[in-house]
């Protein structure tokens, strides 16, 4: 209870002093700034964003065309006679004469033309819109209905297509066939609510409301009927606007964090702190409860302002603990401001990236669930997801976040927040800090036991990586960086040992010492794989990724052979080993991976 | 203002910075993002546009048509994306749901000429890659379909359209201006935002570390010294910049103008990094000077996006070979801009050199 009481104290401190710091001199001109940027976003949306401008040179004979396309700011339009254009035709990205348009080759030729008929399109359906006889401008309605299907990891890959052996006369289907209703003939809206929906639709800037889409669940009277020009696939790029309206203000905000404890560790203002009567865990937490609130809070605004399901917070939830975490940690580790940016901002890009392309293909693949921000844009959607699936999903931000955490706490000590160390021994020292003296087996065994959830999220992330290559070369690229990532987490805890204390490394220690870890890895992805990971291990990318899981006792020796290998290495050069020893141990991790999948896939 | 004294600083800047080798994380990441957008690139084209891979370039989707004759079934049949069988609804449907084929068409029997719209209903799957091709393939069909349909309604139109005939397009452009009108202007703009968020550390940790007095017991000024940061930060645009233009055209995207590209780069980053120096030397506290700064720089750059033949629309225009005369204009203004903002921060350094000797 008490922890409790000196974690609330702690976080009023917080709140107090970052107030004080911040309104003195910052509250007016943030009060200004964000008056401007209203202003501002007023002025962009009326005047739209000039970033494509004068990409394309176009030549027109008639003026009545050429006024068609002089709107859209990507087109340079020069009108001349059809003799002049024809002769220099090399000039121009794409050439009407007579109304018929001539494009160049080249791929910005063709880009050019995919405007232009983009364009096009869309001056012609603002001439039809008009029309009385709305059913004779759009005579034709697509009613679009999907159907579920299992969804096959195999088969969707780079929109492969399960074949059928091209027989002879129509397939026969294998299971029960259902009735499925006759669709109605007619369209069941008037020529009056079609104008209606037809205005509205038309009256949104397709540039903007493309975006604006994503997060409204906007119900058009036309239900599923779709002209045939609408009728396009969702664009690919449009969940990134879910990265600026969920994750950026997170990341800003976590930046507050991160800078408050790199504060204390400036001229040892910390010292007062460290001295309290209470636990480090307390001041920790104290110190990150007004951040994990502003963060909730202002999710919890977004969420209202899109009115969107509440149950988006639940994704987001593990994922404010991650950067919170991962904010605590660099906030600890960074020597200097411009260090602290710059890891920041390495931190900051890999995990949106990690967050944002497998959402990508949400709606397309499972490959799309690694991510929590996919199960936000299907909450936004308002497709079901299940327990399982979030568990998929948040579970490694969760663990690495629990874990950070930890590590934070136990080095939360004025030797480590007042060291002036390079940034690696740093992070050996923070290593060293979470293995006690008396326990090295044990320590070694709990330390490549937590490293899993951090080996499979960069596992995770070469996923998603590889993912788009070609067939055989992501599988081998897959391969070499699985096998040196698990390497490397295993040699994290041997190395530290060997540097702290080389003169303990004899030999029989150090077989002991590598048995740990072996076995503390084996556990560790045992048990985190029979968790949650069961969707990706049943693909071919999980085979490699997780092949050891079969038996028992061959990835052990090779978990232990691969330690060894880094661990004589290091014991015979010193501290120089463990580059080679690193290399040399992933191959044979590889070979030992490559021996397996080849069988297997034979 | 000696020159010697703020070369001297830019180089204890510069030694700082590899010193730690924390630079190394930023080349890490631009290495790492030019292989996620080109990685993601060859994945989403082929994506998005299967005949880019040539197996895919001669095939042909199993779908059913259902329902009642119309001249639907002769554009299906007749178009080389198709392979078309007339089954029954409810049976055409459970093929569906076992992938043996990959659409479904029902068309009612509405006269062409009819006071009512035709209809026709596509079933296709949901949570698939291959449904929004055939989608895409479709769409062609009805485009076709829906043109002759308005054809025999023309008589009941008030206005037709200006004809324009387009040729159809090859596919395959939409990534162009993706890359040369939103990624390559925003990558190369990335490290001036990055050095301007940098000068703000180098100036606001004198004053939070407490070595400022050292510094200015030398016979270096204050402005000296924080001209010798703007000049440490300034230098590494070019070479972050040319890295990103190097490692794109690496990735096969062809550039043009490389150098005017960083000319226009380096110059407009040194404004940015002037604001930064200016709000650092007013808040001296890193947290609010780093809020207030990328609070501004929203602003600064919304605003200048919305203004026609703004910076990053000349990279764009650069890149692709279309910029003429007026990029000189621009160039010129923003000059002015730098010279007016660089005039400010000499006086406001000044006078804070003046206190702190004075004190």
């Amino acid at each position: 209870m008490s922890a409790g009481r000196d974690i609330v104290t702690i976080a009023r401190w917080e709140v107090k002093k970052s107030f004080s710091v911040m309104s003195r001199n910052v509250l007016p001109v943030a009060i200004v700034l964000f008056v401007l940027l209203v202003i501002v976003t007023g002025f962009a949306a009326q005047n739209g964003l000039h970033i494509q401008d004068g990409m394309y040179r176009i030549g027109i004979d008639d003026p009545q065309v050429a006024a068609l396309f002089s709107s859209d700011a990507r087109f340079t339009v020069y009108e001349a006679g059809d003799a002049t254009l024809a002769d220099n035709r090399g000039a121009y990205d794409l050439v009407i004469v007579k109304g018929v348009v001539y494009a160049s080759t080249t791929e910005k030729g063709r880009s050019a033309l995919n405007t232009l008929e983009r364009d096009y399109t869309q001056y012609r359906n603002s001439v039809y819109t008009g029309e009385n006889d709305l059913f004779a401008a759009y005579p034709l309605w697509i009613d679009t209905q999907s159907v579920e299907s299992e969804l096959n990891f195999t088969a969707t890959q780079n929109g492969q297509y399960v074949q059928v052996a091209p027989g002879q006369g129509p397939p026969v289907p294998q299971g029960t066939v259902k009735n499925v209703p006759t669709p109605s003939p007619t369209l069941g809206v008037t020529q009056d609510e079609l104008r209606q929906e037809l205005v509205t639709s038309s009256s949104q800037n397709t540039q903007v409301s493309r975006y604006t889409d994503v997060l409204s669940s906007h119900e058009s009277v036309m239900g599923t009927f779709v002209t045939p020009d609408q009728l396009s696939p969702p664009l690919p790029f449009d969940s990134i606007i879910l990265v600026f309206v969920f994750i950026f203000p997170l990341y800003f905000t976590s930046q507050f964090f991160m800078m408050s404890i790199m504060n204390e560790r400036i001229e040892r203002k910390g010292e007062v702190l460290l001295s309290l009567p209470v636990k480090t865990s307390s001041i920790i937490l104290g110190k990150m409860l007004p951040y994990f609130l502003g963060m909730l809070a202002i999710c919890a605004g977004i969420t209202l302002y899109i009115r969107a399901s509440p149950l988006v917070l639940l994704p987001l939830i593990p994922i404010i603990i991650f950067f919170l975490a991962n904010a605590l940690i660099i906030g600890m580790l960074a020597r200097s401001f411009k260090e602290l940016s710059f890891i920041s901002i390495f931190f900051s890009t890999v995990a949106t990236s990690y967050l944002f392309f497998p959402s990508i293909f949400a709606n397309v693949h499972v490959i799309s669930l690694i991510s929590p921000l996919t199960l936000i844009v299907l909450t936004i959607q308002g497709t079901a997801w299940t327990l399982a699936d979030y568990g998929y999903s948040t579970v490694l931000f969760w663990l690495t976040g629990a874990i950070l955490f930890y590590i934070a706490a136990r080095n939360f000590n004025e030797e480590r927040l007042f060291s002036e160390k390079k940034f690696l021994p740093r992070i050996r020292e923070f290593l060293a800090g979470i293995l006690p003296q008396q326990h090295p087996y044990a320590a070694l065994f709990l330390l490549a036991a937590c490293s899993i959830p951090f080996v499979f999220m960069s596992q995770m992330m070469g996923l998603v990586v590889f993912f788009n290559l070609p067939m055989p070369y992501s599988l081998v690229l897959l391969l070499v960086v699985a096998a040196l990532i698990e390497e490397m987490a295993k040699a994290a805890g041997i190395y530290t040992l060997f540097v702290r204390d080389t003169a303990f490394f004899s030999w029989k220690h150090l077989v002991c010492a590598c048995a740990a870890t072996a076995i503390g890895f084996l556990v560790g992805e045992k048990l985190l794989l029979f968790a949650t990971l069961a969707q990706i291990t049943e693909s071919i990318f999980g085979s490699v990724l997780f092949l050891s899981l079969g038996v028992l006792w061959m990835p052990l020796l090779l978990h232990l052979a691969c330690i060894l290998i880094v661990a004589c290495s290091l014991k015979v050069w010193g501290k120089n080993g463990l580059l080679p020893g690193l290399a040399a141990a992933t191959v044979l991790h590889c070979c030992y991976n490559l021996y397996f999948i080849l069988g297997w896939i034979r | 203002m000696k020159t010697r004294h703020v070369a001297i600083i830019a180089k204890k800047e510069f030694q700082g910075l590899f010193s730690e080798k924390t630079i190394l994380l930023a080349v890490l990441l631009q290495v790492f993002i030019a292989l996620f957008s080109s990685f993601l690139m060859v994945g989403l084209t082929s994506m998005y546009d299967p005949s880019s891979l040539s197996r895919y370039s001669h095939f042909r989707y199993d779908v059913a048509y259902a329902g009642k004759e119309s001249p639907l079934l002769g554009y299906l049949e007749n178009s080389p994306d198709f392979r078309v069988d007339r089954i029954d609804l409810s049976t055409a449907v459970e093929l569906l749901k076992e992938r043996r084929i990959s659409a479904v068409v029902y068309a009612p029997g509405t006269p062409p000429g009819a006071e009512d719209p035709v209809t026709i209903t596509l079933y296709t799957l949901t949570n698939d890659l291959q449904g929004a091709v055939v989608d895409v393939k479709m769409k062609d069909v009805f485009v076709k379909y829906e043109q002759d349909l308005r054809t025999i309604r023309a008589g009941r139109l008030d206005v037709t359209p200006v004809p324009v005939q387009i040729p159809p397009s090859a596919g395959s452009g939409d990534f162009f201006e993706f890359v040369y009108g939103l990624l390559v202007p925003l990558l190369v703009f990335l490290p001036g935002i990055i050095s301007a968020a940098l000068i703000i550390d180098l100036i606001t940790e004198e004053y939070q570390h407490e070595t400022l007095e050292t510094l200015v017991s030398t016979p270096v000024t204050f402005a000296e010294m924080v001209w010798g940061k703007v000049l440490a930060c300034e230098i590494l645009v070019p070479f972050q910049a040319g890295a990103w233009l190097f490692l794109l055209m690496a990735n096969g995207i062809a550039i043009e103008n490389p150098v005017l590209i960083l000319l226009h780069v380096t110059l407009a980053s040194l404004l940015l990094i002037l604001i930064g120096a200016l709000v650092a030397l007013h808040y001296r506290e890193r947290t609010a000077a780093q809020f207030v700064f990328s609070t501004a720089l929203v602003v600064i750059l919304l605003f200048v996006l919305a203004l026609p033949y703004n910076p990053l629309n000349l990279v764009a225009r650069l890149s692709v070979g279309m910029a003429g005369v007026e990029q000189w204009i621009v160039l010129c203004a923003v000059g002015l801009t730098v010279l007016a903002l660089g005039y400010s921060m000499q006086k406001y350094a000044d006078r804070i050199g003046l206190l702190q000797s004075g004190v």
